[in-house]
C-alpha cells in the first residue's frame, strides 16, 4: 500500500515550519523595534488537530497566513526571555535557536519525503 | 496563495536594509563626533537617531520592519571652554556635539549583529526553498 | 491506450493492489465479461487518475512560475504525478505482454 499517510503529515508539518520560518524572520527583522513583542505560531499539534481551512485571529493585530490547502496556522504571542526597557520582546538567541530547529527539522522532512518517493517510483518498476 | 518562505526572504531583506540604514547613520554620528559650527555660537552637528516600526502585512500575516524616522537626539550639547575657536561665543564656550563615541560604536556592533541575525535567518529560508525543489531531483 | 485493451482482457479476480496483481498471469479468453469489467473500470480509473495528476501538476506548475502557488504545493504535485505515472506505466507494460502471450497461445 502506498505511504499515503506519511507524506500527507511531512507534508503539512514542513507547511508548519514555512509558516514558523516566516514569524522567525519577523521577528528578527523587528528585533530593535520599540514595543514590538515577538510572536510564534502555534504548537503543531494543534494545528494538526483542528482541519481549519477559516482564518482565524488572537486579535486584531494578528492575520494568520491563509493557506488555501490545509490547516491554517495561528499566529500567538510567544513565551520570551525578557522584555527590555524599550518595550521590545524579541530574544535573538532565542530566535536563532528556533531558526536551528525549525531548519533541521525540514531537512529531515524533506529527505524522508525523497526517500519514500524513490522507493514508491522504484516499487512500480517492473 | 503565498509563499512562506518567500515571505520569510522579503521580511529578512526588509530588516538588512533597516540595519543598514541604521549603520549609515551610525557612521554619520561618529564622522561628525567633533564637527562644530563656523560662526561664534553657533550649533554644532547634532547628533542624529534612527526608529524603526513593525508593519503588519494583511496577506501574509508576518511583520516587516521599517525606519520610521531619522531625528535630531534631544540631549543637550557638550560646552568646551575654547576662546580662540572659531565658533566660540562671547563667553569663549565651543557647543561640541552631543555624540558620545563609545555609545555609537557599540551601537554599530549591535546593529551588525542584527544584520548577520537577519541574513542567517534569509539563508536558511532560502536552503528550505532549494531543499523542497530537490525533491523532484534525480538520485 | 489502456482503454482500447481493457476491454479485450480480463481476470477472474480483481486486483487488491495493481503493483502485486500485474505480475499474474492472465487467464484465457473464455472468463466472464463481469469480472472483466472490473478490470477494465480499474485500468480506465487509474488511467483518468493519472491523467488528472498530471493536468494537476501542470497547473500548479504554471501558478508556481506566475508566483501564485507555494513552492511545496509545487513540488508534491509533480512528485503525485510521477508516482501516479510510474505506477500506471508499470501496469501498461505488464498488460500488454499479457496481451501478447495471449496472442501467441496456440488454439
Amino acid at each position: 500500500m502506498s505511504p499515503i499517510q506519511l507524506f500527507n503529515v511531512v507534508s503539512q508539518h514542513n507547511r508548519w515550519l514555512s509558516a514558523r520560518q516566516a514569524t522567525i524572520a519577523g521577528n528578527v527583522a523587528n528585533v530593535n523595534t520599540i514595543g514590538y513583542k515577538a510572536v510564534d505560531v502555534e504548537p503543531f499539534e494543534m494545528a494538526m488537530a483542528e482541519a481549519r481551512v477559516a482564518v482565524k485571529a488572537t486579535n486584531s493585530a494578528h492575520m494568520v497566513p491563509a493557506a488555501a490547502d490545509g490547516p491554517a496556522t495561528r499566529v500567538q504571542d510567544s513565551d520570551t526571555w525578557d522584555i527590555t526597557h524599550s518595550g521590545n520582546s524579541v530574544s535573538m538567541e532565542q530566535e536563532l535557536i528556533k531558526a536551528g530547529e525549525v531548519n533541521r527539522a525540514f531537512r529531515l522532512n524533506t529527505s524522508v519525503a525523497k526517500a519514500f518517493h524513490r522507493m514508491m517510483l522504484a516499487s512500480a518498476k517492473v | 496563495m503565498i509563499d512562506p518562505l518567500q515571505t520569510s526572504l522579503k521580511v529578512g531583506a526588509s530588516g538588512l536594509e533597516a540595519q543598514s540604514r541604521r549603520m549609515r547613520v551610525l557612521s554619520e554620528n561618529l564622522a561628525n563626533a567633533q564637527a562644530t559650527g563656523k560662526t561664534p555660537g553657533s550649533d554644532p552637528y547634532a547628533r542624529k537617531v534612527i526608529s524603526f516600526e513593525s508593519q503588519l502585512d494583511e496577506a501574509t500575516g508576518t511583520n516587516f520592519v521599517k525606519v520610521s524616522g531619522i531625528d535630531r537626539h534631544q540631549a543637550p550639547f557638550r560646552i568646551e571652554h575654547n576662546p580662540g575657536h572659531p565658533a566660540a561665543d562671547g563667553k569663549g564656550f565651543v557647543k561640541l556635539p552631543n555624540v558620545d563615541v563609545l555609545v555609537e560604536v557599540a551601537d554599530m556592533r549591535e546593529a551588525n549583529r542584527s544584520f548577520e541575525a537577519n541574513l542567517q535567518v534569509m539563508r536558511q529560508a532560502r536552503e528550505m526553498i532549494s531543499m523542497t525543489i530537490d525533491l523532484l531531483r534525480n538520485g | 491506450m489502456i482503454e482500447r485493451i481493457s476491454p479485450s482482457l480480463s481476470t477472474p479476480a480483481a486486483p487488491s493492489t495493481l503493483g502485486v496483481d500485474a505480475t499474474r498471469p492472465v487467464a484465457g479468453a473464455g472468463v466472464q465479461e463481469a469480472a472483466g469489467v472490473d478490470f477494465a473500470s480499474m485500468l480506465g480509473d487509474l488511467a483518468a487518475k493519472t491523467a488528472g495528476d498530471v493536468r494537476n501538476a501542470e497547473t500548479l506548475s504554471i501558478a508556481g512560475v506566475r508566483g501564485q502557488a507555494s513552492v511545496q504545493q509545487v513540488v508534491e504535485a509533480v512528485m503525485s504525478a510521477e508516482q501516479s505515472l510510474q505506477t500506471a506505466i508499470a501496469v501498461r507494460d505488464k498488460v500488454v505482454s499479457a496481451y501478447l502471450e495471449i496472442s501467441r497461445m496456440s488454439i
